[in-house]
């Protein structure tokens, strides 16, 4: 699964598609305090970036790949 | 190119040629509902075939033309003379698009921003009352940000010049904007820019279902060619989580990205009207970014720094502001201005206007002004040799003014380039230096406005640069001088101002065509032309893209122009070869020979081995004989293909046939065609022609009735026609069936007893059958006025003739009141005829051989005389006798044999039976029957003659003329 759902960290790994931004939403109502691990991201489907940017999501780990860290920073801020 | 692409292509044309006659149709009758329904339906088969293919932008501007023909037909909108030139437009752009396709050529850049303008014109009818002028949509697509600047005169060239290079230089980028991209990306972007990059501001915003329609616009923004950096930002503020959509695209998707235009333009051709594309103007990259935090030692810095700076010392600046780069905290908002100073400094030729606004916000630590007019400096890299060089060129750019100095100038940059080449080819560094030799010599160029030798000087250079020599280079050098470079400059603005009228007319012909001419040079067409006239301060800030455009070039220019004015109807290069008939008919002749001469080989194997006892021989001629024959029968069959045509060449008139009889008539029919591949020969096929029309005319205008008539007798009001077409074994049978009232056998007797084709006693006894079969008798018609249409008496006599001409049959059926049906037998093809050969008088005759129906002997004692004629019983029935001597004339008497018996052949003419006493049986051959010609022509007697294996000549009797 591209996208583990620990307690209070969403893990993002290699390229997570459309699908996944319905169970994204889902896990994430009422939920606060949560943070996203793109460290082993490679490509994420804007569907669950708009999510994450609709929750006020702050980034615990940016992606390892400069080029989709560079677009996530447009859309989301550092946890640290 | 695969199968299908070539049938679309071949298809396309077709549909292109259809939508352009129906237009032309259309034009003199405005409100055909028939003609406006079928140029929907070809516009919309062939946009939806379009869609099979990557092909959006014909795609694009099909569908434009489908929506707008389906509300033209639905009387939504009007039809009128803007429409159907925006549509022949159109489709004049699709043709083009297919020849592109066709010759593998990958489609042209401007195509995208061709198609959408066109979709737009065609869509503005859609969503107008009335067709607006055409003058604003090119206006729109042709001038857009200077339209002004066309009409400067050589007062105001300078202010026309200015705004066109800032219109040409690019747009700045807010503050905010330029904020958002990190420092170290437009540091370097910068920097690119200034080496002679393009920039550009890519703003994309996707629609809100586009990823219901699976679409991801981060994988395609992040996939931007060229893409130096991107960010994502939301349209609206986002709805509370658990009201959030997530399906519903809320974000626009911004790209800072270098390169050709066309490249980006390329990327997003799927979606052209999301994306907004602007060129960047550099300088507004610089934006110092950080902490302001201020004091009373920026203010020393910043007096020394103008202080420098008007001195013109720039060396010191930059030492100045290393220095205190090395002291400051990098985070400051004065560090990043520091860094962006000396990145300015670090250019070969400083722009000192751009650094002053640094240094002056450093003060006001507000984002610096930059002065738009002196940001678009030609650039020119720095040549890797000698420093000398580079900078009297970048002296010549910076020169505002065309004058003897500048001259001089160029002249010397010249001299040291020539010295440079004169050098030793052997250096590990050859390329470096050959690049750097080009691009002071392409600074030279842009910098006098002699763009046209650019093309020239980048073919010197790489042949340079791949043969590891400076001999190309040095070629070119030396067929110019500083004179020869500034003529090429006065010769320059001679053709772009031909680009200006040929613009201008463009905009009076028509609208989108208008676009097309100035899409090379995009934007401010007319602009460049008058301000090369001026040729003054424009020649020196033309930006790299200007002088780009202008050198890939005119030549792309006159290909727009030649664009523009070829139209959809000029035949591009076909796949089918247009070959004279004769040269058919020749490969015939000589595979007919062929085939007769190797039928000749088993024979002599036989005489091998029965005559000269040789049985091994004839075995191996016998098996050479079986490949020979394989190979013949395949070259036959070949060029029998080539002679072949499908019916539908004939049965592709029909419809439009019908569709007019019918309505002239005011009947309704339905025609039926069927079996339209079915194919024969060329001769065949085109000989149905007019019989088949005649037989249709027939069938509209005597069998079937009118509506009213047909609901009477419980029919259905609208009629059917059927014509089918179909192969059975080497014949072609055509059926043309209606449901119509059919022939009355009555009606049909007594007219011909009243033109006298018949007397009372056949009246009385003729069959139905025979009585419908009446038609055929020449002079028949029961038609009491003679219509155009039919009934002129040249009727179905003459349709038997022309069918019976090529050897074919023709029948009639028919039930009263329930309709008529017609069948033509025909043979597939005219070529080989199957006789039966007969001597008489030693001399050898052919009979084709479907006429003959037996070979018999009759004993002389059988034969009867009755009434002069000869006669004789066979079978119970009297089958009279002739003797084919008699018949042609011979004098000789029928020869007896050894039994005291006949030889008769008894052949069938139409319905009778005769008996043809000839000498002698000499059996079955198939011939390449060949009419005789000339003279011989006249000899009605025979039908023809033909080569025997022998090589002798064998006459073919036209029985039917010789009875």
């Amino acid at each position: 699964m591209p996208i583990e759902y620990k307690k209070k960290v969403v893990v993002m790994k290699d390229v997570v598609s459309v699908e996944d931004a319905e169970q994204l939403l889902e896990w994430l109502q009422g939920k606060s305090a949560i943070r996203v691990d793109m460290a082993a991201c490679t490509h994420v489907h804007p569907a669950n970036l708009q999510v994450l940017m609709a929750a006020g999501i702050k980034v615990s780990e940016w992606p390892a790949d400069p080029d989709l860290g560079s677009w996530i920073a447009s859309a989301l801020t550092s946890a640290k | 190119m695969n199968e299908l692409l070539e049938q679309f292509l071949a298809e396309s044309r077709e549909a292109l040629q259809g939508i352009g006659e129906r237009l032309m149709d259309l034009e003199n009758a405005p409100q055909d509902q028939e003609l406006m329904t079928q140029l929907f339906r070809l516009v919309h088969t062939l946009k939806g075939n379009s869609g099979l293919f990557d092909f959006p932008d014909m795609t694009r501007v099909l569908h434009a033309g489908e929506d707008l023909m389906d509300a033209v037909r639905n009387g939504k909108v009007v039809y009128s003379r803007t429409l159907a030139d925006r549509l022949l437009d159109a489709m004049d752009f699709v043709s083009t698009l297919c020849d592109d396709i066709e010759q593998g050529r990958p489609t042209d850049s401007g195509a995208s921003r061709q198609a959408v303008v066109l979709a737009k014109a065609l869509r503005e009818l859609l969503s107008e009352a009335q067709a607006p002028s055409p003058e604003p949509v090119a206006a729109a697509a042709a001038a857009t940000p200077e339209p002004a600047a066309a009409q400067s005169s050589a007062a105001s060239a300078t202010s026309a010049a200015s705004s066109a290079r800032t219109a040409a230089a690019g747009t700045s980028l807010p503050a905010d904007l330029a904020q958002r991209i990190p420092e170290a990306v437009r540091l370097d972007a910068w920097k690119q820019s200034h080496e002679g990059a393009q920039l550009w501001w890519v703003s994309y915003k996707p629609t809100e279902e586009c990823f219901f329609q699976g679409e991801d616009p981060l994988h395609q923004a992040r996939r931007t060619p060229g893409a130096l950096w991107g960010g994502m930002v939301a349209r609206t503020e986002w709805p509370k989580l658990a009201e959030l959509d997530a399906y519903r695209c809320m974000l626009d998707f911004d790209v800072l990205a270098s390169g050709p235009r066309e490249a980006i333009e390329e990327h997003y051709r799927y979606v052209p009207e999301q994306i907004d594309v602007q060129a960047v103007n550099p300088a507004s990259l610089a934006v110092p970014q950080g902490d302001p935090n201020g004091g009373p030692v920026y203010e020393d810095f910043v007096g020394d720094a103008l202080e420098l700076l008007d001195k013109g010392d720039l060396k010191g600046l930059k030492r100045a502001v290393s220095s205190m780069l090395e002291l400051s905290n990098s985070k400051l908002w004065l560090s990043s201005a520091l860094r962006w100073m000396g990145l300015v400094l670090s250019t070969t030729t400083p722009s000192t206007s751009m650094l002053r606004a640094l240094i002056v916000s450093l003060r006001t630590l507000t984002p610096p002004v930059f002065d738009a007019e002196e940001e678009a400096v030609e650039v020119v890299s720095p040549s890797p040799a000698v420093e000398v060089a580079a900078k009297s060129a970048t002296e010549v750019a910076g020169a505002p003014v065309v004058d003897a100095s500048r001259l001089e100038a160029l002249e010397a940059v010249l001299t040291v380039q020539r010295e440079i080449l004169a050098l030793p080819d052997d250096a590990p560094w050859i390329a470096g230096r050959l690049k750097g030799v080009t691009s002071a010599l392409t600074g030279c160029l842009r910098a006098m406005g002699a763009a046209s030798e650019l093309a020239s000087l980048q073919a010197a250079s790489e042949q340079s640069v791949q043969s590891k020599s400076a001999s190309p280079l040095k070629n070119w050098l030396m067929d110019r001088s500083a004179e020869s470079i500034a003529n090429a400059a006065t010769a320059a603005p001679k053709v772009t101002s031909a680009v200006a009228p040929a613009a201008t007319v463009a905009t009076a012909v028509a609208a989108p065509v208008a676009a097309r001419a100035p899409a090379p040079t995009p934007a401010p067409a007319p602009a460049p032309a008058p301000v090369k006239a001026a040729a003054t301060a424009a020649a020196p800030s033309e930006p790299a893209p200007r002088a780009e455009a202008a050198a890939p070039q005119d030549a792309e220019v006159a290909d727009g122009e030649v664009r523009m004015n070829r139209r959809a109807d000029d035949t591009s290069s076909a796949k089918t070869l247009k070959v004279d008939q004769s040269k058919v008919d020749r490969l015939m002749n000589l595979i007919g020979e062929m085939v007769v001469a190797k039928n000749a080989i088993p024979f002599l194997a036989n005489r091998a081995e029965t005559v000269f006892g040789m049985r091994e021989l004839a075995r191996e001629i016998k098996m050479q004989y079986a490949v020979i024959n394989r190979i013949t029968d395949e070259m036959q069959d070949a060029i029998m293909q080539v002679r072949m045509l499908p019916v539908s060449f004939v049965f592709q008139r029909f419809p439009r046939l019908v569709r007019d009889i019918s309505r002239r008539l005011g009947k309704e029919v339905n025609l039926v065609l069927e079996g339209q591949d079915t194919a024969a020969d060329k001769n065949i096929i085109e000989s149905l022609a007019d019989p088949l029309i005649h037989i249709i005319r027939n069938s509209l205008d005597h069998g079937l009735e009118m509506p009213e008539v047909r609901q009477a007798s419980g029919k259905p009001a609208m009629g059917s026609l059927r014509i089918q077409a179909r192969q059975d074994s080497d014949r072609v049978l055509i059926e043309i069936s209606d449901d119509g009232r059919g022939i009355d056998p009555e009606v049909i007797k007594h007219k011909a007893y009243q033109k006298k084709l018949i007397d009372e006693a056949t009246l009385d006894r003729i069959s139905d059958q025979d009585a419908i079969n009446l038609v055929f008798a020449p002079g028949f018609s029961t038609a009491e006025v003679v219509s155009d249409l039919s009934g002129r008496g040249v009727g179905m006599d003459v349709v038997r003739s022309t069918i019976e001409r090529v050897n074919g049959s023709i029948t009639l059926e028919s039930k009263k009141g329930q309709g008529t049906r017609i069948t033509l037998s025909l043979p597939l093809s005219m070529a080989v005829t199957n006789v039966m050969m007969v001597a008489s008088d030693s001399q050898l005759f052919g009979v084709p051989l479907e006429l003959v129906t037996e070979t018999v002997r009759v004993p002389v004692k059988n034969v009867r005389s009755i009434k002069q004629r000869q006669a004789v019983v066979l079978r119970g029935r009297v089958v009279p006798l002739i003797s084919l001597n008699s018949l042609l004339h011979i004098a000789a008497p029928p020869v007896i044999n050894d039994d005291d018996e006949y030889a008769v052949l008894l052949v069938r003419i139409g319905e009778e039976s005769v008996g043809l006493l000839v000498d002698e049986f000499h059996g079955t051959a198939d011939i390449i029957l060949k009419p005789l010609a000339g003279m011989l022509g006249r000899l009605h007697c025979y039908a023809g003659s033909a080569l025997l294996g022998d090589g002798s000549v064998l006459m073919v009797l036209n029985l039917k003329e010789v009875l």
